[in-house]
């Protein structure tokens, strides 16, 4: 057990959908801590509520019952304008897709959260994204749009735009899942040394078990719940 | 906060969607641009017909008293019966006119037959008027001569066959006015003398008639020997309200009350702004159709967009756009389509009126453009606000996993 205070405390949470009449219950009584510098996998099978919970984690969505705790404050019945200020200041996301808007350049895709930040910013975002981008290798892409560019250099794009607001905690959903066999590693390797370098808290979720085994820590979902912590 | 990043953001990004939608862009904005010129040309026209009216009545000055038949000042507000007093009612006649006469303050008083119908020289023919008057119409409506005289009061007793004429007859049937001297002119086959030319007064009744003696309308042009009206000029201004209730008193002894309208200048112009007030409603009404029509384009093209965005929507969540950001940006981007319509159809009618001006006085005024940018605005945030409500209302997970 790391001796750190939990920057993310799960207590209880459990989050109901409603599909048309159907309840379904993607998380049910989910209980974790996740401490500063941690690196974990989520593993779990298509449908398991895997994502669900990394959403839970990431902000992004409130628990139909139970507490979420950000450095031991409940967030679990914040108002949006609040959650959203701590998504922006807290977590970077990393998806399957990569999730580029595809309107705007490489560089403007990465500065797109600079531009949701309600505080005055104590970094250049422009200085601070290039920078970013010439460490990814990806700077001469950066007027590009990104549907002129690969996949690998995409994901790059999106981790740089992840990384931007110096967040704790980079959520990354499937991130190899759409990459070919040589770029998913590459993917992962940066992604790890994201953790080694910034002591970034990373929390990777995955249905491949060789990606969650890279990970020091593992949480096995099944049906929303938690199957076994150690797998 | 900050508003100034805030503002630039959503500029920033309207204008990144307008540019990869160009044509959808324009084709939204072209209904609110069709909308804006409908309803600041119709008011335009509305402010043209209204300047050139009462223009008309100020041409026939201050101190002006007119007697029509009809009731033009119902109790039923104002204007209700104009058309009746013009087109029906009770005629007045000799001796109206000389029991009129006994109104000392009036110095000029004018029994007025008016007439549409053809006139000829040997050559041409055109439609015009013929107005039979006594001597006091010129000087009560300050006519310029451009040749010739006028005729006088033993003309009238002795029926002369003369007319004094306006210009567009006289430059249409016989080129100048002096080449009009002397020539004859023929009023529904009666031959008259041309006497007298006068100016030019931009009234186009004034300018196509020919103004006769009254006496000698008696008979085939005006067997019942009627006036159409009778036109008081009064000696000063401040004795223009007694002679219109001396008018009245003499007129009530003959005639009901709702049977005829006595008038002064100030009276007319409030009931051309009256009908015009009306008229006005009316036209900015049927323009405002086409505002609704071009709103709810820009509505339904608003909620392809939230569709079409769906997934953005859900990046942005994710990245720390509040519910109201993203409100603001669909809010933004309608409003903006809107404004920018709403300028467009101001432009253009400004530069239709401008051509319009060379034949009529048609003008845009302040209220045109109040409309141009309130209205555009209003329809932006009202047919804008339900599907940006839609998409801030997007649960950001769902929007995310939208394909």
């Amino acid at each position: 057990m790391t001796k750190n205070p939990p920057i993310i405390k799960l207590d209880n949470a459990s989050k109901t959908y409603f599909l048309g009449e159907e309840e379904v219950k993607a998380v049910v009584n989910v209980s974790l801590q996740i401490h500063k510098k941690e690196y974990i996998s989520i593993l779990g099978s298509s449908g398991s509520g895997k994502s669900t919970l990394m959403y839970l984690i990431g902000l992004l969505e409130t628990p139909t019952s139970g507490k979420i705790y950000l450095n031991n404050k409940d967030i679990s019945k914040m108002p949006d304008q609040e959650l959203s200020k701590l998504r922006n200041e807290y977590v970077g996301f990393v998806f399957q897709s990569f999730n580029l808007i595809n309107k705007f350049t490489i560089l403007e895709n990465v500065l797109l959260p600079t531009k949701y930040s309600k505080e005055k910013l104590n970094f250049s975002p422009q200085k601070k994204a290039k920078d970013l981008l010439k460490k990814f290798g990806i700077y001469d892409r950066k007027d590009f749009f990104p549907n002129k560019i690969s996949g690998g250099q995409q994901q790059r794009t999106a981790i740089a735009r992840a990384l931007i607001m110096n967040p704790k905690i980079v959520l990354a959903d499937e991130p190899t899942g759409n990459l070919d066999s040589k770029t998913g590693p590459e993917i992962l390797k940066l992604i790890e040394n994201l953790h080694k370098e910034f002591d970034t808290t990373i929390i990777m979720v995955t249905h491949e078990k060789n990606i969650a085994d890279r990970a020091k820590k593992k949480i096995y979902i099944k049906d929303g719940q938690i199957a076994d912590k150690y797998l | 906060m900050k508003p100034k990043n805030n503002l630039s953001n959503l500029l920033f990004t309207s204008f990144a969607n307008f540019k990869r939608n160009k044509i959808r862009t324009l084709l939204t904005s072209l209904g609110i641009m069709i909308g804006v010129m409908s309803v600041v040309l119709l008011i335009a026209l509305g402010l043209g017909l209204k300047n050139y009216l009462k223009q008309q009545f100020e041409n026939l000055g201050s101190n002006l008293v007119m007697i029509s038949p009809g009731n033009m000042f119902s109790d039923e507000g104002g204007a209700a019966n104009f058309g009746a007093g013009m087109f029906g009612g009770i005629e007045f006649d000799e001796k109206d006119f000389k029991n009129l006469q006994k109104i000392t303050e009036a110095n000029y008083i004018v029994p007025l037959f008016f007439k549409s119908l053809t006139l000829k020289s040997d050559l041409e023919e055109i439609s015009g008027y013929v107005e039979g008057v006594n001597e006091d119409f010129f000087p009560l409506m300050n006519f310029e001569f451009l040749a010739g005289k006028t005729f006088t009061k033993s003309d009238i007793q002795r029926k002369r066959k003369i007319a004094v004429l306006g210009f567009t007859v006289t430059e249409k049937l016989f080129q100048s006015p002096e080449k009009a001297i002397g020539k004859t002119i023929k009023i529904s086959n009666q031959r008259f003398k041309v006497i007298g030319v006068i100016e030019k007064r931009g009234d186009n009744e004034q300018d196509n008639s020919a103004i006769v003696p009254y006496k000698s309308t008696f008979g085939n042009l005006n067997p019942d020997k009627t006036f159409f009206s009778i036109y008081l000029g009064v000696n000063s201004d401040e004795n223009v309200l007694l002679v219109k209730e001396k008018a009245e008193k003499i007129l009530l002894k003959r005639y009901e009350e709702d049977e005829f309208s006595v008038i002064e200048q100030t009276e007319m112009l409030s009931t051309v702004n009256q009908i015009f007030g009306i008229v006005n409603a009316i036209l900015v009404a049927i323009g405002s159709i086409s505002l609704i029509v071009g709103g709810i384009g820009i509505m339904n093209i608003m909620y392809a967009t939230v569709t079409e965005r769906t997934k953005e929507v859900g990046i942005r969540r994710a990245i720390g756009a509040t519910e109201k950001d993203i409100l603001n940006q669909f809010l933004s981007e309608s409003v903006i389509l809107s404004v920018f319509g709403g300028l467009m159809g101001l432009l253009l009618s400004a530069l239709i009126v401008l051509i319009i001006r060379q034949f009529f006085p048609a003008a845009i005024n302040l209220l045109s453009v109040a409309i141009a940018f309130g209205v555009s605005s209003f329809i932006g945030i009202f047919f804008g606000v339900f599907p940006a409500r839609r998409a801030a209302k997007l649960p950001p997970i769902e929007a995310i996993r939208y394909e």
